[in-house]
């Protein structure tokens, strides 16, 4: 059996396609600036020669149209004809309330993605675009949405509810929702694996830490409580994301600076977090690098590694206790100094992280925590495009 | 689906225009009389963009993606490539009839042809061209890019389909409220701005309140974001002139015959912020001192 998975923005595309006897990767591409008449795609089959073109793509429907030629094509295709895939996945970043599950696409399914745009309106009109290019060419293949929010509709209502007029959550839907659900569930799934453990018996915090970043706490196999909020601003010092801060500084630097709700908005995405303070980078790699002789580079490192900190701290208590932590995405699989940095401060909790195994690096799920740590520390690479497969592959065979 | 739009004057609402439509991910083709308007068009868009990046509105990478977007170009033909053009010369009515008729010539038939005039008659500018039909006007409003507001107004000729796509571009592509307007002197906008601007001299020439006080009075206690005066120092004061005397013109009505003070302005050379100077002085940016 074989999947295609799509992951669509407002002009792009991300796919893979996967065999899923043994779930490995046949070909994973990129088309970007669709829209334009010099759109690039880029079209990576394994075992063959990389693809780059620049051609005219208008829309979705010819972006999807050109990664089926491609697929399919003699030189540098890796499958006959479409014929050979079973069916199609998509990431989907808001779910709202109403999917608590990946399904498969209805009309029903399609009219309540479309009702959610509002909550997502950067997002999720780029996801149904992707829907509809597939649906276009291949008609009568089955379409599964996996959703970033899933995972996190398993919160009580006292982790996902803020304390505003009720109004504001009966009208507009103001609340919790959390993101990167998909690679949570999967980093805790494995954690389990590996320490040999049910999930619903352990205690986990996962950390998913890349560019944007959010901790979950994971109790009883369902998410708890977590990071992000309504948007992927709360929560975590992120590359450009502020995180979490005082909400009426929001109204004070707006007055101050004479900002409109787009510029404060921009400010807080795309002009804060490790950007702001180190006035360097958005990317860990060139703090880590610098933060030796860069005061504000150490500044933008330690807030950084302070909240998630403070993170595993309110969770382990959230939860009553504490199993292990789980670090993923490219800063949790990579930086060995921001894993020790967290681990370090948190000998308190009975975490005793292990130098030597932290610093070993590696891309399958490992513990790095010592023999006898009370608390466990894994690292477990995520993989949101597998697990998109898996689900699409699940529905699809319980149909 | 219109992906290439020219701009024809890149004057103080060219810019504007110019740098809307890229920043909406549109390809913008820039004409105007010599290389170096086109220069200063370009470096003021930047000195905008620059504004914006301050403030936090954008990013650099998306201040360099905009930048990529806008095109100087030497010659209308070129302008073919354009499903969409958009005039912003100087308001004189001959010079727009004179630009149509070319533009008439050098695009296909389906190029919308737009006028982004604040008051003068789009079926005199249609005249000029052998298809009237595809003739519109598109009125911007002063700051374009935050000013989500663009009256779109009909000529005698100008077919229901034409109306139908400019709507569609202005609403979906560009995002902007687009009011439908027949053809009639000073449309809405420019109708109730200009008579109050008028009004606000007549308060300056009678002595009864200082420009300062003026706006201060429109801004705090009716919410404007610029009062009436800062306006017409944004808009240029000859324009407001012109814009008053077609109207005056077009209708007769003595409440659009411009005011004394505002003509010795003109006169003087004193235009409001292209000069550095108007009711208020402002520096090279813009920006008031």
């Amino acid at each position: 059996m074989k999947i295609l998975v799509i992951n669509a923005g407002s002009s792009s595309i991300k796919y893979q396609l996967f065999d899923m006897t043994n779930e490995s990767v046949l070909a994973s591409g990129l088309v970007e600036r669709i829209g334009m008449d010099s759109s690039i795609v880029t079209h990576k089959p394994t075992g063959k020669e990389e693809v780059v073109e620049v051609k005219e793509i208008l829309d979705h429907v010819a972006g999807v149209k050109r990664v089926i030629e491609l697929l399919t094509s003699e030189t540098s295709g890796v499958i006959k004809s479409m014929d050979e895939v079973d069916a199609v996945g998509h990431r989907i970043v808001h779910g709202g309330e109403s999917f608590k599950n990946s399904v498969l696409v209805t009309d029903e399914v399609k009219q309540e993605i479309k009702r959610l745009y509002s909550l997502a309106p950067l997002h999720n009109p780029a996801h149904m675009m992707g829907i509809q290019g597939v649906e276009a060419n291949l008609p009568n293949v089955p379409q599964v949405v996996v959703f970033d929010t899933a995972f996190h509709q398993t919160m009580p209502k006292s982790s996902y509810m803020y304390a505003l007029p009720q109004r504001l959550y009966k009208q507009h839907q103001v609340r919790r929702y959390g993101f990167h659900g998909t690679s949570h569930k999967y980093v805790s799934d494995v954690a389990a694996q590996v320490i040999g453990k049910e999930l619903k018996d352990l205690k986990v915090v996962t950390c998913h830490i890349g560019n944007g970043g959010s901790l979950t706490a994971v109790k009883d196999g369902k998410s708890f409580d977590t990071s992000m909020g309504m948007t992927p601003l709360e929560g975590l010092m992120m590359g450009t994301r502020s995180g979490d801060m005082d909400p009426a500084i929001v109204p004070y630097v707006m007055a101050k600076e004479d900002l409109t709700i787009n510029e404060v908005n921009s400010m807080l995405n795309k002009h804060s977090g490790l950007l702001a303070i180190s006035g360097l980078s958005s990317d860990m790699r060139e703090i880590t690098d610098t933060m030796h002789e860069n005061e504000n580079a150490k500044l933008a490192f330690d807030m950084y590694v302070y909240r998630v900190k403070k993170y595993i701290g309110a969770y382990a208590a959230a939860m009553n206790g504490l199993d292990a932590i789980v670090f993923t995405a490219g800063v949790g699989e990579n930086s060995i100094v921001i894993r020790q940095a967290v681990c370090e401060g948190l000998t308190f909790f009975g975490v005793e992280l292990d130098e030597e195994l932290n610093k070993i690096r590696s891309k399958d799920a490992r513990i790095i925590s010592k023999e006898g740590s009370k608390v466990k520390v894994l690292v477990v690479p995520t993989n949101e495009e597998l697990i998109i497969a898996r689900d699409t592959f699940n529905i699809i065979n319980n149909a | 689906m219109i992906k290439k739009v020219g701009v024809v004057g890149i004057g103080t609402m060219g810019q504007g225009i110019a740098e809307m439509l890229a920043k909406n991910s549109l390809d913008v083709y820039i004409v105007d009389q010599s290389k170096n308007r086109q220069e200063h068009g370009l470096h003021m868009i930047e000195v905008s963009l620059d504004k914006q990046l301050e403030k936090w509105a954008i990013t650099s990478s998306e201040k360099k993606l905009i930048l990529s977007r806008i095109h100087l170009i030497e010659n209308f033909e070129q302008l073919d490539q354009c499903e969409l053009i958009i005039e912003s010369i100087t308001e004189d009515l001959e010079a727009k009839k004179q630009l149509f008729a070319q533009l008439d010539k050098v695009t296909s038939k389906d190029t919308i042809l737009a006028s982004n005039t604040s008051s003068l008659s789009l079926t005199e500018i249609a005249s000029a061209t052998t298809t009237p039909e595809r003739v519109i006007g598109m009125h911007f409003v002063h700051p374009v890019a935050t000013v989500d507001l663009i009256e779109i107004i009909r000529g005698l000729k100008t077919s229901d389909e034409i109306v139908e796509a400019t709507k569609q571009f202005a609403e979906v592509t560009i995002a902007k409220k687009a009011v439908m307007v027949f053809e009639s002197p000073g449309f809405v906008t420019t109708r109730l701005i200009c008579l109050m601007i008028n009004e606000a001299l007549h308060i300056v020439e009678e002595g009864v309140a200082t420009a300062e006080d003026i706006d201060a009075a429109m801004r705090i206690g009716y919410s404007f974001k610029f009062g009436p005066l800062q306006m017409a120092d944004h808009f240029g004061l000859d324009s407001v002139q012109a814009a008053l005397e077609n109207m005056f013109r077009e209708t007769g009505e003595l409440k659009y015959r411009p005011s004394f003070v505002l003509k010795k302005m003109v006169r003087a050379g004193q235009l409001g912020v292209k000069t550095g100077a108007g009711f208020f002085n402002y520096d090279e940016d813009g920006d008031r001192i």
